[in-house]
């Protein structure tokens, strides 16, 4: 119990605390936030969505939507690295406090 | 058409698989003895792996026919599920993979009890992972066998008792190890098989995403139109209920969760949620491709469809006949067999989950209070499948008739309305307590339950009353609100002993579940 305690008195696990959870609900929120505006503009500017994509008969809102599809992949790997580069930090500092 | 005879290669491709499935469920079979090795398979997956896996649970017979018959019929709107899917996957990844993995050894049970009553919040989360995995388990079933029925020739029965005898092997003989391989190697049939669909899609108009769209535009009733959207829906609330049912409700299946204690650390869970948003993501953008391709070629065709516009066999159908138009029968075989392994494997994963809840979340934990040898807990899992199972076929014969998209929606709903709030707030909360978890879990099943009955889907389609009570087909938007308003008033206002104890676990349990 004080080992945890300890850990979590560490300004370096603080920070890096801080600095996942960030990453976390920032990328959640955009990713989300994306969706719901897409999703529900699509009510509103049905024609705008339906009408051809740059000169292609591709509809725009069927590309916004690839696009959001591309960013998750996208947004997951940066996700996936950003949080292993923070972790091995982690690792790193918590040998030094042994 | 439908009626030419078994076909040869779908046949030979389906023995083949199954033959490969049992092979690797003998081989695993050996490997599987602790109940360590049965609910999570040691912990010994790689990301990668466990990454095809996951993708696999999710990339179901529901998804890979029911999306492209909906491309078919909703046109754009499809898209308002594919995108949903692929965004939620990745939220899984940003709010769930690392602490779940950190917190929990083989059911999701175990980080909602952490720091919480255990017995009483895995009584809770057995419940919610039952009440998820039944309906989702029938649907599967049910779609498999009226699937199986009209592609090889083979009675519902029949059918039923393939499908439920084989995932009864699979888990009981090879656990979790079998049942991740025969995941991956659905998975990557089935990517096989998609991608070459897509391909061959694609070649018919000279690879032009242009010409494709230009011709579904021309030849679909609607005209360009099928590209508005608002077809499906077109008030924001079901919108809203509808990405809420996919965000919350993937990340609260038990099946899905029960996979990141299958790799040995929290990098590892990490990077195959990674893995699994890539693949499924290219997988939906393929299936809208191949849905919209399907106006284009089928409504062109005509063999498919009919006077009315309407596709031979039901909507499920559509990339079955495309296959067959675009590819001959021998790719029509493949697709066919692959579409039977895809149910064969995923049923396998839901069955597992149940099996869990029950014998470990319930009898080893609940009634014998941990005090049970591992091999006993093995033995009672193995029970508890071959009974769960049983269970799932006599209701998926009962049930023949009934409508599979409801049982999904109140799969994915329970999913989203008991289960996610309970392990979100648990994770990300430290004033939750047992009693706002327990409170708020039934709220949402009740909620949901009561809402699913008033709406369209049940009140008008099964009832025939004239107009629905509860306007919207999924719940979610009202049934998780009301989960997580009750859980945290209660929370908030639980001045009991037990309360204390709860929140003043949370401290520990934030850095257990930050660095492992």
């Amino acid at each position: 119990m004080s080992d945890e305690a300890d850990i979590l008195a560490d300004p370096e696990f603080q920070r890096i605390l801080t600095l996942r959870s960030r990453w976390r609900w920032g990328l959640s929120g955009l990713l989300i936030g994306a969706y719901l505006i897409w999703a529900v503009g699509g009510i509103y500017y049905s024609a705008a969505y339906a009408a051809p994509f740059m000169g292609i008969a591709l509809p725009w809102g069927m590309a916004v939507g690839l696009v959001i599809i591309a960013l998750s992949i996208v947004l997951s790997i940066a996700y996936v690295r950003i949080v292993n580069r923070l972790e091995a930090e982690e690792i790193v500092e918590r040998d030094k406090h042994q | 058409m439908m009626d030419a005879g078994p076909n040869i290669t779908a046949i030979a491709v389906f023995v083949a698989f199954v033959s490969l499935s049992l092979f690797i469920t003998w081989w695993a079979s050996k490997k599987t003895h602790s109940a360590g090795e049965f609910y999570t398979a040691g912990g010994k997956i790689t990301g990668f792996q466990n990454g095809l896996a996951l993708a696999g649970d999710f990339m179901s017979a529901a998804t890979f026919l029911g999306l492209t018959g909906l491309a078919f019929i909703g046109g754009a709107d499809a898209m308002l599920y594919t995108v949903a899917i692929t965004v939620s996957w990745a939220f899984i990844l940003f709010a769930f993979a690392d602490r779940m993995r950190n917190l929990g050894r083989y059911t999701f049970a175990d980080v909602v009890a952490y720091r919480l009553h255990p017995e009483r919040m895995r009584v809770l989360a057995a419940a919610g992972t039952l009440t998820v995995a039944v309906p989702y388990l029938i649907a599967q079933m049910v779609g498999a066998g009226s699937l199986i029925e009209t592609l090889f020739n083979i009675p519902y029965l029949g059918a039923v008792m393939i499908v439920g005898t084989l995932m009864t092997i699979y888990v009981v003989f090879g656990g979790m190890l079998a049942t991740t391989w025969v995941q991956v190697t659905k998975a990557v049939l089935l990517l096989a098989g998609g991608t070459m669909l897509l391909v061959l899609v694609f070649a018919k108009f000279g690879f032009s995403i242009d010409t494709l769209f230009q011709r579904a535009g021309d030849l679909h009733p609607r005209g360009r139109g099928v590209f508005l959207p608002g077809v499906l829906y077109n008030d924001p609330i079901s919108i809203i209920s509808l990405g809420l049912a996919f965000i919350c409700g993937t990340a609260g299946l038990p099946h899905v969760l029960m996979r990141f204690f299958t790799v040995p650390d929290a990098q590892q869970a990490r990077n195959s949620i990674g893995y699994a948003v890539g693949i499924i993501g290219y997988f939906q953008a393929a299936i809208m491709i191949v849905g919209i391709g399907a106006i284009a070629l089928l409504i062109g065709d005509g063999e498919y469809v009919d006077e009315a516009g309407r596709i031979t066999g039901g909507a499920n159908m559509v990339s079955i006949h495309l296959s067959r138009l675009v590819g001959g029968e021998v790719f029509f075989g493949l697709i066919a067999a692959v579409a039977f392994a895809t149910i064969l494997a995923v049923v396998a994963g839901i069955l597992l989950s149940a099996s869990a809840a029950v014998a470990h979340d319930f009898y080893a934990r609940v009634i014998r209070k941990g005090d049970i040898s591992d091999d006993a807990e093995v033995k009672v899992s193995r029970i508890a499948t071959v009974v769960i199972a049983g269970v799932a076929m006599g209701l998926s014969v009962l049930f023949q008739n009934v409508n599979v998209a409801i049982l999904s929606t109140i799969a994915l709903a329970v999913a989203a309305s008991v289960n996610f709030p309970a392990i979100f707030l648990a994770l990300f909360w430290s004033g939750l307590t047992t009693r706002g978890a327990v409170a708020g879990g039934v709220t949402g099943l009740v909620v949901v339950v009561v809402l699913i009955i008033l709406s369209p889907t049940i009140w008008v389609n099964v009832l025939g009353n004239a107009n629905a009570i509860f306007p919207y087909a999924y719940p979610t938007l009202f049934s998780v609100a009301a989960a997580f308003a009750v859980t945290i008033i209660i929370s908030l206002t639980d001045g009991s002993e037990r309360a204390a104890t709860d929140r003043a676990g949370f401290p520990a349990q934030l850095v257990r579940s930050e660095i492992g």
